[in-house]
């Protein structure tokens, strides 16, 4: 473990001085991301000018909900997106044999192969939206809430990886599953919603089937009392470990499979 | 230190009918189709040896080497490298080996040069010092200084693969697969990274495997070599041996102003032979350079028939492995043909 933090660090090291070295794609990146979500935020701010209450969420519910899943999300960009990126990167160019002769866990190397910019424009949109969002929630915050929104963005994080990593294994088998990943990854949209406004058959799917709810809503309904999920919210974390030892295990089957065909 | 035990693997093909029709209907109905890539073969390789794995393309040289280095399972057969089976072991194995594949870059493509080896410094666990010995040596050598700096992806493809040279040896692998690493590169390139393999073998003894098309990395290089063809052995043994049996022939072709009419000359009968030519206009004749002279040849051809050009062929790795295949399909078997040397 310790062996790979620095190592870990190292590769972070590199990628940073080539972002550093490329200072324009880096801002231009950053840039994009923050002004697609402040889009998709305005479209929202534009339908509560509307109407009051949706389902009996307010404006700064929904914004809470919303940032949770921005933030989560951002760790997933910055440090994992490279998932994206097995099939056409890894696998058809057969660049994934490379990593395969080395002394590292080949998932370990797909990860720390990049360290993508745009995520951080993400990061940054999304503690803007939960700074705005908190001091009008009804809500008294400790050093107990604090650590508890630190350990629920973490589990929306890792539920983020773990769906993209099931969802990429896929390409061991046929070459590029890029395609069903970003299908997948479209519904964690619905996430950014409170659940309760979709159809049952929906909330279910989200929730058990691609268990994006845990993302966004749970996570965010253990600090909104009226939710009527503030218990159901504390397994948050845990359907995030889950959900990684699933997708890890996917992965090493994947890879033996990779194993006896080749590319 | 390698051992190779009927080592078989088979590939599992999807069967297409040509066309869109072949394509929907595999995409309902599918057909697999069964190809035996390498079909049960046996070596040993000592530490230190210097093995040039040949064969044409497609003869199941990659297949071997994945296998080898672990990135392949064997459908049945058994590997060990140091004691270890490689695709059970993959990443122990790996800190002990170095590998190059010619077509593909084993560094990080966004980063300068300098930057990559210190990643595999950190992958590999290097010592410090050891680094520092290794890369002040190999810069030397290689003449890597000037392109320390530069990222892999702005470099040619000759100071990449110089690089790439560097990168595999860096940890000190006590084996290093070497696939076709001077494929495309001109011949100063060549000879600077012949050079390396071999002073790399001789200091540190590293073992080292080596597939190539090119006849002069065999002789520069190695001591041994192993023929496959067809996912089968057809010869294992020393350059020498081989080089004194084959290394004689001579082909000469030469281009006639009517083939129609050609025969082969009463003066050569017996001692040349009459190889198969396709081209209209050539005939093409192999002979034992120890016991006929290229001028006789030449001489008694000109004395018969008008010849426009000719051309005289060095022995090339593709004629040798021909050859040995049509002896052996003419019923005799590898063995024989060398003891018949």
């Amino acid at each position: 473990m310790r062996r790979y933090t620095r190592l870990y660090w190292e590769f972070a090291k590199s990628h940073m001085k080539v972002m550093m070295e490329y200072r324009i794609d880096f801002l231009i990146g950053v840039f994009s991301v923050m002004l697609e979500q402040f889009a998709s935020i305005f479209f929202v701010k534009v339908v509560f000018d509307h109407i009051e209450q949706i389902n009996g969420w307010s404006f700064y519910e929904i914004l809470f909900i919303y940032g949770i899943a921005a933030t989560g999300r951002s760790i997933h960009q910055i440090f994992f997106d490279n998932l994206w990126t097995l099939g056409w990167q890894y696998i058809r160019p057969g660049k994934l044999d490379r990593l395969l002769i080395r002394p590292v866990n080949p998932l370990f190397h797909v990860v720390a192969d990049r360290l993508h910019q745009d995520g951080f424009g993400q990061l940054i949109i999304g503690l803007i939206i939960l700074g705005t969002a908190i001091p009008q929630l009804d809500l008294v915050w400790g050093a107990a809430e604090i650590g508890m929104l630190v350990i629920m963005i973490i589990s929306s994080g890792l539920i983020f990886v773990a769906i993209n990593l099931f969802f990429a294994t896929f390409s061991f088998w046929m070459i590029d599953s890029l395609p069903i990943v970003w299908a997948v990854f479209n519904m964690s949209d619905f996430a950014r919603y409170p659940l309760t406004i979709y159809h049952k058959g929906i909330r279910m799917f989200l929730t058990w089937v691609v268990p994006y709810g845990f993302t966004a809503f749970y996570p965010a309904a253990y600090f909104i009392d009226k939710s009527g999920y503030k218990e159901f919210a504390l397994w948050t974390p845990v359907a995030a470990i889950v959900c990684c030892v699933i997708a890890y295990a996917f992965w090493n089957r994947g890879l033996k499979a990779f194993a006896s065909t080749g590319s | 230190m390698i051992t190779v035990e009927n080592l078989k693997k088979e590939y599992k093909l999807v069967k297409r009918d040509p066309g869109l029709k072949g394509a929907i209907k595999s995409l309902f109905n599918r057909k697999y189709e069964t190809k035996h890539a390498v079909k049960g073969i046996d070596f040993s390789i000592e530490q230190g040896e210097t093995v040039g794995y040949i064969g044409a393309n497609g003869a199941g040289k990659s297949t071997t080497i994945k296998m080898l280095t672990g990135i392949l399972t064997p459908t049945s057969g058994k590997v060990t490298v140091n004691g270890l089976v490689p695709y059970e072991n993959r990443q122990k194995n790996a800190v002990n080996i170095g590998v190059v594949f010619g077509q593909r870059t084993q560094l990080f493509w966004d980063i300068p040069v300098r930057e990559s080896y210190n990643l595999l410094k950190h992958i590999y666990e290097i010592p410090e010092h050891e680094y520092e010995e290794t890369i002040g040596m190999f810069t030397e050598v290689l003449n890597l200084e000037p392109l320390l700096g530069i990222p892999v992806r702005q470099l040619s493809l000759g100071q990449k693969m110089r690089c790439e040279l560097a990168a595999a040896f860096l940890h000190r692998p006590s084996v290093v697969y070497l696939d076709e690493p001077t494929i495309g590169l001109d011949i100063a390139v060549k000879v600077k990274i012949r050079k390396f393999i071999k002073e790399m073998n001789q200091r540190w003894g590293t073992t080292v495997l080596l597939t190539t098309h090119d006849m002069q990395d065999i002789e520069e290089i190695c001591d041994r070599i192993i023929i496959i063809d067809g996912g089968t052995i057809l010869y294992d043994g020393g350059l020498d041996e081989i080089k004194k049996q084959f290394g004689q022939k001579r082909v000469i072709h030469f281009e006639l102003a009517d083939k129609e009419k050609f025969v082969l000359p009463a003066s050569l009968d017996g001692q040349v032979e009459l190889l198969p030519n396709e081209e209209e206009t050539k005939v093409s004749l192999s002979f034992d350079h120890e016991t006929v002279k290229s001028s006789f040849v030449i001489s008694e051809m000109m004395s018969m028939y008008e010849i426009g050009d000719l051309n005289i062929a060095d022995p090339k790795i593709e004629t040798i492995v021909e050859e040995l295949y049509n002896k052996q399909e003419q019923g005799g078997k590898h063995e024989e043909i060398l003891a018949n040397s």
